[in-house]
């Protein structure tokens, strides 16, 4: 398939998440019981909640606290990736030594712990995904370093550096063009999607914990609602038959299916002829 | 007598403490070889380099003329000499314009020198842009399948990745590659190296062949010495590392 075709489609996701989030209310409408549980066909695009409040405000609202923290956090891993992969073109061993020792140190903390302790550690009144989502992927960024190095391995390093230089390619269009955008790209698209994807599943486990703790929200200010919440209200139709808030869990589901899927679309067509 | 393209004179590079390259002259004539020789670590490959205007920060450049008569009369080592990093990056971007026009370069083991993220096809057209900007598509497919053909290759080799070829096909690919620019010197750096020896005698004759058709002179680094005896016009042998005094 030609790669402009899954590249449009994740940037379509991409920018429809961008907006929901962009339009987000600062709070949701009031309740209006004559509304409530309507299905998607009775109150489109997602329905109603218990209090006849529109699910499209919780998406909304979803996306503004996760859409930004989870692409600096791509975008940083990415960048960590593409620094190891042009580090191994330079062929500096000293370097390799401190990075591969910055790797080690990184790669052996458990990441949910840390996390963890970094969520309580932040003050209630600062707390935000965005920290948590850059902590994230500093701990990401050794593998995507490692998984980039690795490939400029295989392009032949500093020998494949040289041959370039022996065609006459200047230094920017030897590591920006052949290197990053040619060779790296694949591996560095992908392990930002994925990254992406973590922090989105890192938002929902944090908010689903603090919901179920009935603690303040380790990820975004009270006012506010996460993915997580409607997988919560969605999740006791499955326990409890005939609740009617079925929809609830399958909204929620196909918001965070819409992440996995722009993930995937991207990492696809950065691989693609 | 041909026409002078390349001149190195009295080349020296090295640091402190000692010296890789010292006084090694080569010329390189339109249409003939100029075999430079000599066993593992002798300065060949560090030879070759400074010919394209590449010398390493450490060692240096500290002694000679690089001369490329075919196109001006300039001594491009003159104002880099002892010219520490920045004078060899200075050197470098100033004779960057000659490498993959003027001088074409075949490099030692070609499967890791050719672009692994791009079509044979492709990097065959990057290389012919550079001989000619505005290239009508019909003419610039048709001369692609003319380079390969040259070589032995098949018209479908330009749909191809290095990684999906053999040894020897990738070296033909990257002497295709290499004449592409339509060069007027050839640096080959030990083209035979991985190959078997029937295959190494058919990539080193494929060498010699398609540089005589395109008239340009040939650079070839080697250490097999009864291959570059057998086939080179004159033979520039190196011993290796001395010690500064």
């Amino acid at each position: 398939m030609n790669r402009w075709v899954p590249a449009l489609a994740a940037l379509a996701i991409f920018a429809t998440l961008v907006a929901l989030g962009w339009l987000a209310p600062e709070h949701l409408s009031d309740s209006d019981m004559s509304r409530k549980l309507l299905s998607w066909s009775e109150a489109p695009p997602f329905g109603t909640d218990r209090s006849g409040r529109p699910l499209l405000e919780y998406a909304m609202q979803g996306a503004r606290v996760v859409v930004l923290p989870a692409v600096l956090a791509g975008v940083a891993v990415g960048m960590m990736g593409v620094f190891g992969g042009l580090l191994r073109c330079v062929g500096d061993a000293r370097v390799d030594t401190v990075v591969a020792g910055f790797g080690e140190v990184l790669g052996a903390l458990p990441r949910m712990v840390v996390i963890l302790v970094v969520a309580t550690l932040i003050p209630s009144t600062a707390r935000g995904l965005l920290p948590l989502a850059l902590v994230w992927a500093l701990l990401c960024s050794p593998g995507a370093m490692d998984e980039a190095a690795a490939v400029s391995e295989r392009l032949g390093g500093a020998r494949f550096v040289e041959a370039l230089r022996a065609h006459g390619f200047s230094w920017n269009r030897i590591f920006l063009y052949h290197i990053v955008a040619l060779n790296l790209r694949p591996v560095v698209v992908r392990q930002a999607c994925e990254t992406m994807t973590q922090v989105t599943f890192l938002e929902l486990a944090l908010s689903y914990l603090s919901v179920v703790k009935e603690v303040s929200s380790f990820t975004h200010p009270d006012s506010l609602r996460s993915w997580a919440d409607l997988l919560n209200i969605g999740y006791s139709s499955l326990v409890v038959p005939n609740l009617g808030t079925g929809h609830v869990l399958v909204t929620g589901l196909f918001l965070v299916g819409c992440v996995v899927l722009f993930a995937r679309l991207g990492s696809y067509a950065a691989r693609a002829r | 007598m041909a026409q002078v393209l390349l001149e190195v004179d009295r080349l020296r590079i090295g640091g402190p403490g000692r010296v890789i390259v010292d006084g090694v002259s080569i010329v390189v004539e339109a249409g003939k070889v100029t075999a430079l020789c000599g066993p593992s670590g002798a300065g060949k490959s560090v030879t070759a380099r400074a010919c394209m205007g590449l010398v390493d920060v450490q060692p240096g450049l500290i002694g000679g003329t690089l001369r490329y008569p075919g196109r001006s009369e300039r001594d491009w080592f003159k104002d880099h000499l002892n010219g520490g990093a920045r004078g060899m990056v200075r050197l470098a971007r100033e004779t960057e314009t000659m490498r993959g026009g003027y001088l074409s370069y075949s490099p030692q083991a070609a499967s890791s020198a050719l672009n692994p993220g791009r079509t044979i096809g492709r990097q065959m057209e990057i290389a012919v842009g550079r001989r000619e900007k505005a290239i009508p598509a019909n003419h610039l497919a048709g001369l692609i399948v003319e380079l390969l053909a040259e070589v032995g290759l098949a018209p479908h080799v330009c749909s191809s990745l290095p990684g999906e070829l053999s040894g020897g096909m990738c070296q033909r690919a990257a002497l295709a590659i290499a004449m592409a620019s339509a060069p007027q010197v050839l640096l080959a750096d030990e083209p035979e190296t991985g190959l078997d020896p029937v295959l190494r005698r058919q990539v080193v004759e494929l060498l010699l062949s398609v540089g005589k058709a395109h008239g340009c002179g040939i650079l070839l680094i080697s250490h097999h010495e009864d291959t570059v005896t057998r086939i080179a016009d004159s033979v520039v042998r190196l011993v290796g590392p001395v010690q500064a005094p």
